[in-house]
């Protein structure tokens, strides 16, 4: 191989290296070999958890920033964000460490806020949400678990019962079958023998499952129960449309009920009705008298036989002088 | 006693020999045929094996990552897994290792070949320094090459584990799910973090194997024995200095 060829392969060679590098570098970091303009805002929580510098900043899932450090502020921790220079946080929204895996790390999540407020500004600190540790939730869990097996021994005691107590619910539903097998089988042989009978249409169900005609009757039957059913509706429907006349003081019974000036007069008429008989029980006008003086009586009944004398004179003196001889009776 | 001299000595004589070899810097572009060489060797020839292998490293790890992580449901995260370990670990390693195996054993079988046939010795004598002529290119070569062969392990290897998390039925993730989490995970300053341990990995190897093929006294039986040793010592020095290395970079 010559000079010449060796030199075009190493330079082929070297040129194809400083490409992947450029490649490399393209992908990985987006064409950018400083880090774009940013600034940084800061967020304390109790608990910063596994937070770490260079673990990412997302803002409704995408990254807006990174962690720039974390240390301690008094008794709080506190990570210093780096957001990017073109991401306005509004001064309203929270950020929460979050984890972004059972076995990755954690981020900070950042709310969007309220849209139109003004962006936190370079070094301001923003409002922090504390998350649910990933260790209290297990805990949590260990307690849960705990209580569900105290529950299922509960359950197992109560199935399995102690043994000197005479067992739980399963020994003894297991005594109970036992004991009653005699039982449980002539209840069977009983219920074989009822079905059987209904399938050759004996008693009143079988008829009913097997003879037509009674299943016929028997819808005729519904029928006109629901005809009756259908005629009391309406029945019903009628008396609710005479209440409602009476209830809203139409017709006599409805004047009777409602109306007050009708009531008023009756109780006129009443009292009126009541004057008229006390003075009539004390014999007082001419109803009271008659009612109550037998003069009156006596003299009627005086009066009466004259009559009755003069009409048996008036059957001797014809009729054309009847009512002269009665006018003289009684005047 | 006389081991811990023995060591003290290497160290002492790679030292000498960078010293020398950088202050013959300034003469490098009149070596540009030498230098052009020894990219192409070091360079151009390695890059099959290279690529084989990492491809393999990188299905390996897929595999096992997929058969760790099918247990608690983590398999989206085998394209992180790969892409970090490839960047940051395996990539610039393995791609040292095997310089050292081909590329290292080769430099030190031609230098200690050189001495033990007294051609350094006649360079010398004709003012031609060792260090300039048969080092520095090597240097400047591993140092333009290194980068280029750690990248193009890292991407054969992330390729390969996408082959197998796309393929393989119990991994069986797509490959937009596995290169999303590579690219989410992996970041272009842990590829350049990667060639920067590829660059002192493959620089020291190139280094030592020179120092050790120029010390080799003797006959031709030494030059196999040099060839070992240089292949042992880079091997060591690689995973002695990946440690500190990581720990300064980290």
């Amino acid at each position: 191989m010559n000079t010449a060829q060796q030199t075009a392969r190493v330079g082929l060679f070297f040129l194809l290296g400083v490409a992947l590098v450029w490649v490399t570098f393209e992908t990985l970091s987006n064409g950018k070999i400083f880090a774009p303009k940013s600034h940084t805002i800061v967020a304390r929580f109790d608990d910063l958890r596994q937070l770490k510098a260079g673990d990412d900043v997302l803002m409704a899932g995408v990254k807006v920033g990174s962690v720039l450090k974390t240390q301690l502020a008094g008794h709080r921790g506190e990570a210093v964000l780096q957001i990017d220079s073109n991401i306005d946080i509004a001064s309203d929204a929270t950020a929460t460490v979050a984890m972004s895996g059972l076995i990755g790390g954690n981020y900070v999540s950042i709310g969007m806020g309220t849209a139109g407020l003004p962006p936190l500004m370079d070094g301001a600190e923003i409002r922090t949400v504390e998350s649910p540790d990933l260790n209290t939730i297990m805990a949590q869990l260990g307690g849960l678990g705990k209580e569900l097996q105290s529950s299922l021994g509960s359950f197992s005691s109560a199935f399995n019962g102690d043994p000197k107590t005479g067992g739980g619910i399963m020994q003894k539903l297991d005594k109970l079958v036992t004991e009653n097998t005699a039982r449980i089988n002539a209840t069977m042989e009983n219920l074989q023998q009822i079905t059987d009978k209904i399938n050759r249409g004996d008693g009143t169900i079988g008829r009913l499952l097997n003879d037509p005609k009674l299943h016929d009757e028997l819808l005729a039957t519904v029928d006109e129960i629901k005809s009756a059913a259908s005629q009391a509706k309406e029945l019903v429907a009628n008396a609710q449309a005479v209440i409602a006349q009476v209830k809203s003081g139409q017709g006599a019974l409805g004047t009777l009920v409602y109306d007050k000036k009708a009531a008023d007069d009756i109780k006129a008429s009443i009292a009126d009705l009541r004057t008229v008989s006390d003075k009539i029980a004390r014999g007082e006008g001419t109803l009271g008298k008659l009612i109550s003086d037998d003069a009156l009586y006596n003299s009627a009944q005086i009066t009466l036989k004259k009559a009755d004398r003069a009409l048996d004179g008036l059957n001797d003196s014809g009729p054309i002088t009847a009512v002269g001889i009665v006018a003289n009776a009684l005047f | 006693m006389k081991r811990i001299v023995s060591i003290l000595e290497g160290v002492g004589s790679v030292v000498q020999l960078l010293v020398k070899s950088v202050s013959y810097a300034p003469t490098l572009p009149r070596q540009w045929a030498r230098f052009v060489e020894q990219c192409y060797l070091i360079g151009y020839t390695t890059m099959p094996i290279v690529s084989i292998l990492s491809f393999f490293i990188g299905t390996v790890l897929a595999l096992e990552a997929g058969y760790s992580m099918e247990g608690f449901g983590a398999k989206e995260y085998i394209g992180s897994l790969v892409g970090l370990s490839m960047a940051r670990e395996l990539g610039p390693m393995m791609t040292s290792v095997l310089l050292a195996g081909r590329v290292g054993s080769a430099i030190t079988a031609e230098l200690a070949s050189m001495t033990v046939y007294q051609e350094v010795d006649a360079l010398t004598v004709m003012n031609i320094p060792a260090a300039r002529m048969l080092v520095l290119p090597r240097l400047a070569a591993i140092l333009v090459m290194m980068p280029v062969l750690t990248v193009i392990a890292n991407i054969v290897g992330w390729f390969g584990g996408a082959v197998v998390a796309r393929y393989v039925s119990f991994v069986g993730i797509s490959s937009e799910s596995y290169f999303a989490a590579l690219r989410h995970y992996t970041k272009f300053k842990d590829v350049i973090y990667g060639m920067e341990k590829a660059e002192v990995f493959g620089f020291v190897v190139v280094l030592v194997c020179c120092n050790i093929g120029l010390s080799t006294r003797g006959g031709p039986r030494e030059i196999g024995a040099a060839v070992t040793r240089g292949v042992v010592v880079s091997l060591i020095l690689i995973l002695v200095l990946d440690y500190f290395v990581t720990k300064v970079l980290m």
